[in-house]
Formats: C-alpha cells, sequence, structure tokens
C-alpha cells in the first residue's frame, strides 16, 4: 500500500505541481460571434482548431435569459446563424455544446460586448430634468450677462 | 426678460430636480415615516451541487478497454463563492472573478460522487438562503486534501473495480494535490443559477474523470483521448488484484512521461457542466 507516504516525498511533489504549467483548457471549445447583416453568425471550435460540427447551439435572448429564444446544430465546418429579434432584446447569450465540452458567449447587438444592464442609470424624468437644467444654464447666463450690459449702457 | 424672471425659473428648474432624484424619500402622511420603496432588493435560496456525471454514477470503459465502477469518488470542496458578474466572467482569460455581487458558502465539504445510481441528482453540497435575487454566472471554488475520514491526506479518493477481460482489480487512488477552479456560467441542458423571490437558484461544480481514464466512446485520437493516459499504466502497477497508489507513489512508479500527462489532466477534472474553468495550483 502506497498511501499516505513519506511527507518529504510530498513537500517534492507539490513543489513539482506548482511549477506545473497552468492554465490548462485541454479540449475546451471556442465560441465565435459576428454580425452578418440582419443575422448573427456563429462559429465555434475545439480549442485545437477542430470545428464543432452538428454542434448542439441554443440561443438564448437578454429579455428572457432562461427560455431558449432558437436552437440548432451547426453544420459540418461548426457554424450557426440565426435572426436575433432586436426588438425584443439587444443582449443575447449562446450556447454551444458537443461530446460533453462547450462554452457559451455573450455579447451586445449596440456595439457593447457587455451584458445590458440598467442598474445605476438615471431615470427618464431625470434625464429631461438634467438637460433642461443644463440648456436653461446657458439661457440664463446670457441673459444674466445682456441684463447687466443693459444697465450699464443705461447709465452711461 | 428680468433678473427676477430668470431667477424664479432657475429656482424652479433647480426644486423640480430635487424632487425628481429625491423621489423615494417621500413621507406618509399618516405614520410621517418615510416611505421605502417595496423590496428594492429582492432575495432567494441559492443551491450548490458537485456532479461527477454518468462516468462516475454508472461506470465507463476506459480509452483502452477497461471497464471501471466507482464504489465512492470522495472529492474535498471548500472555498466556495458565487458571483454576478456584468460582463460575464470569462474562465479564458485566466482573470480573477470580480462580481458586482458576491456570497459564499461557508464550510468544507467532502462529497461521495458515486452516491446514488446513474439516474441520481447531483449530489447537494449546500445551501445559501436569501442571497440577492439576480442570475449567478459565474463560480468558484478549491479542491483541497481532507483532513479525516475515507480520503484523509487527499483531495480526490477513487475507490473503484477495473475489469478487462479475466482481469478484475480493486482500485484505490489518492490524488493530494489541491486546486482552485474559477468557472463562468454553466453550460449544460440548462442555463442555471437564477435566484428569484418564487425559485431558488442553482449551480454546479462538475467533475470529468474522463480525462484521467480516457473515453473508449471517443475517436482514440480525439482531444480527451490523447490527454487522457488510461487506466492500463495503473493496471501495471497491481498487486495481489490490487492498485492502491497516491501521486507521491505514482511519482516513482510511473513512466515519467506518463505520470507528467497525469499532472496535466488533474486540473482540467474541474467544470461547471460542460464549461471549462481557470485552474490554479494551490497546494
Amino acid at each position: 500500500m502506497s498511501l499516505h507516504s513519506d511527507p518529504v516525498k510530498g513537500l517534492l511533489l507539490f513543489a513539482a505541481l506548482l511549477l506545473t504549467a497552468l492554465p490548462v483548457f485541454a479540449h475546451g471549445a471556442r465560441v465565435i460571434w459576428e454580425v452578418q447583416g440582419d443575422s448573427v453568425h456563429i462559429s465555434a471550435a475545439f480549442d485545437d482548431g477542430t470545428p464543432m460540427n452538428e454542434a448542439q447551439v441554443t440561443v438564448f435572448s437578454g429579455a428572457e435569459p432562461s427560455v431558449p429564444y432558437t436552437s440548432g446544430l451547426t453544420d459540418e465546418n461548426g457554424e450557426f446563424t440565426f435572426l436575433p429579434d432586436v426588438e425584443q432584446s439587444l443582449a443575447w447569450d449562446v450556447q454551444v455544446r458537443k461530446a460533453g465540452h462547450g462554452d457559451i458567449v455573450h455579447f451586445s447587438l449596440d456595439g457593447s460586448t457587455d451584458t445590458l444592464s440598467d442598474q445605476g442609470a438615471f431615470t427618464t424624468l431625470q434625464i429631461i430634468l438634467m438637460s433642461a437644467c443644463v440648456v436653461w444654464g446657458f439661457i440664463g447666463t446670457a441673459l444674466f450677462f445682456a441684463t447687466k450690459r443693459k444697465g450699464q449702457n443705461a447709465h452711461s | 426678460m428680468s433678473k427676477r424672471t430668470v431667477m424664479l425659473v432657475s429656482m424652479l428648474f433647480a426644486l423640480s430636480l430635487v424632487f425628481a432624484s429625491c423621489g423615494a424619500d417621500e413621507v406618509d402622511i399618516n405614520t410621517e415615516e418615510p416611505i421605502v420603496e417595496a423590496q428594492q432588493e429582492t432575495t432567494g435560496d441559492l443551491v450548490f451541487a458537485a456532479n461527477g456525471e454518468d462516468f462516475v454514477r454508472a461506470g465507463f470503459v476506459s480509452s483502452d478497454g477497461w471497464h471501471i465502477t466507482f464504489r465512492h469518488v470522495y472529492v474535498t470542496i471548500t472555498d466556495v463563492a458565487a458571483y454576478q458578474t456584468n460582463p460575464p466572467y470569462d474562465p479564458h482569460t485566466g482573470d480573477e472573478i470580480i462580481g458586482d455581487v458576491q456570497v459564499e458558502l461557508a464550510g468544507v465539504f467532502t462529497i461521495d460522487l458515486a452516491e446514488g445510481d446513474e439516474n441520481a441528482d447531483p449530489v447537494l453540497v449546500g445551501i445559501l438562503e436569501e442571497v440577492p435575487a439576480g442570475h449567478y454566472n459565474a463560480l468558484s471554488w478549491s479542491m483541497v486534501p481532507a483532513e479525516e475520514g475515507s480520503s484523509q491526506g487527499y483531495s480526490i479518493f477513487i475507490d473503484a473495480q477495473a475489469e478487462k477481460g479475466d482481469d478484475s482489480y480493486n482500485v484505490f487512488l489518492g490524488f493530494e494535490n489541491g486546486y482552485r477552479y474559477a468557472a463562468g456560467e454553466f453550460v449544460g441542458d440548462a442555463r442555471k443559477g437564477f435566484v428569484t423571490p418564487d425559485a431558488a437558484g442553482d449551480l454546479e461544480m462538475t467533475f470529468h474523470f474522463d480525462h484521467i481514464f480516457g473515453d473508449f466512446e471517443q475517436p482514440a485520437d480525439c482531444d480527451l483521448n490523447m490527454m487522457a493516459i488510461g487506466f492500463e499504466p495503473f493496471a501495471e502497477l497491481m498487486q495481489e488484484g490490487t492498485v492502491s497508489e497516491d501521486l507521491a507513489s505514482l511519482s516513482e512508479n510511473l513512466p515519467e512521461e506518463t505520470y507528467t500527462k497525469l499532472l496535466e489532466a488533474l486540473p482540467t477534472l474541474g467544470h461547471t457542466g460542460e464549461g471549462h474553468c481557470h485552474c490554479t495550483v494551490i497546494q
């Protein structure tokens, strides 16, 4: 029985492990997305470049992130295309899986890769009022100096 | 327009802005208490599970033809945390997970992934109650050597039976190294991690043991089987019908190349569903 052996040997083993090159993503999958006209084109491959052909694709919209928007299989090149409903959401998530491995990508069709979030945003009323205040600040300043100049002219 | 009119309109704008920004601090005319907006931060429960998948619960055939059935597969897990991240965490970056919301499951848990039959649910690790609602789209945990119990000294301990032809061996394999895993969103049949007041969210720490032994059902030259060492190298260490090894002994008894492959395969065990993790050696 070799279990629970020499602790010095164990320490040497750990030292060897620390030198092990990490991170490791062997047999991982990468999914790339691209907007093509009104559609979104998905391309999926394993880390070694092998296309994930006939992989299961599931698309989720940001409006209903736990309910599939559409699903299907990639073609022989690991590619898949879908038509997003941008009225429904600009944020999309696409999951691709095959042979026990997969990946999920998240993107926004407004040009940002961040998932959309309204956290910390101002309300419409606040935005209107702030804009109006900025405009009124300029008008008020101009009117103030105009009134002052008018007063000076009256004295002269 | 007179100076007085300018000042009056400016004051009206300023007052409007103050009221608009302070709308939540209205006062109840009956109690004179501030009215707090109902349930500004909702909460729900978050369930953590561990899963060795069918490979462990039902057994499988290694890439080199050994049929392996598992009596016990113990993994010891700690420092479990879930996060709401925006943008979503990508483990391929190797970065630390930075969440807008982070919750932690305190404790050290030794889980038997072989518990139950092939139809059993993933093994419950723990439940966090009343965590902030939202989508927990990242997960991290550590796998460390157990300090007590059947797997003491090992982060992973396998108790199995391996059979091929007329050969049938008892197998005891202990791996004493520790790893820290950082995962993005669960990848699988359903999306996970959505916590609402009405429904608990769930997250899964998944372990792919085919990364060690390979999978006979996959092509021999596929990435997975090229990475795995199979079972034959362990079988060659059999003594009196039993294979009993740990990393310390394997470092001496396995061919150097095979041992290196095993060390490279072990960090890849941790997943969330089919989604890969960023892994670092922690001890």
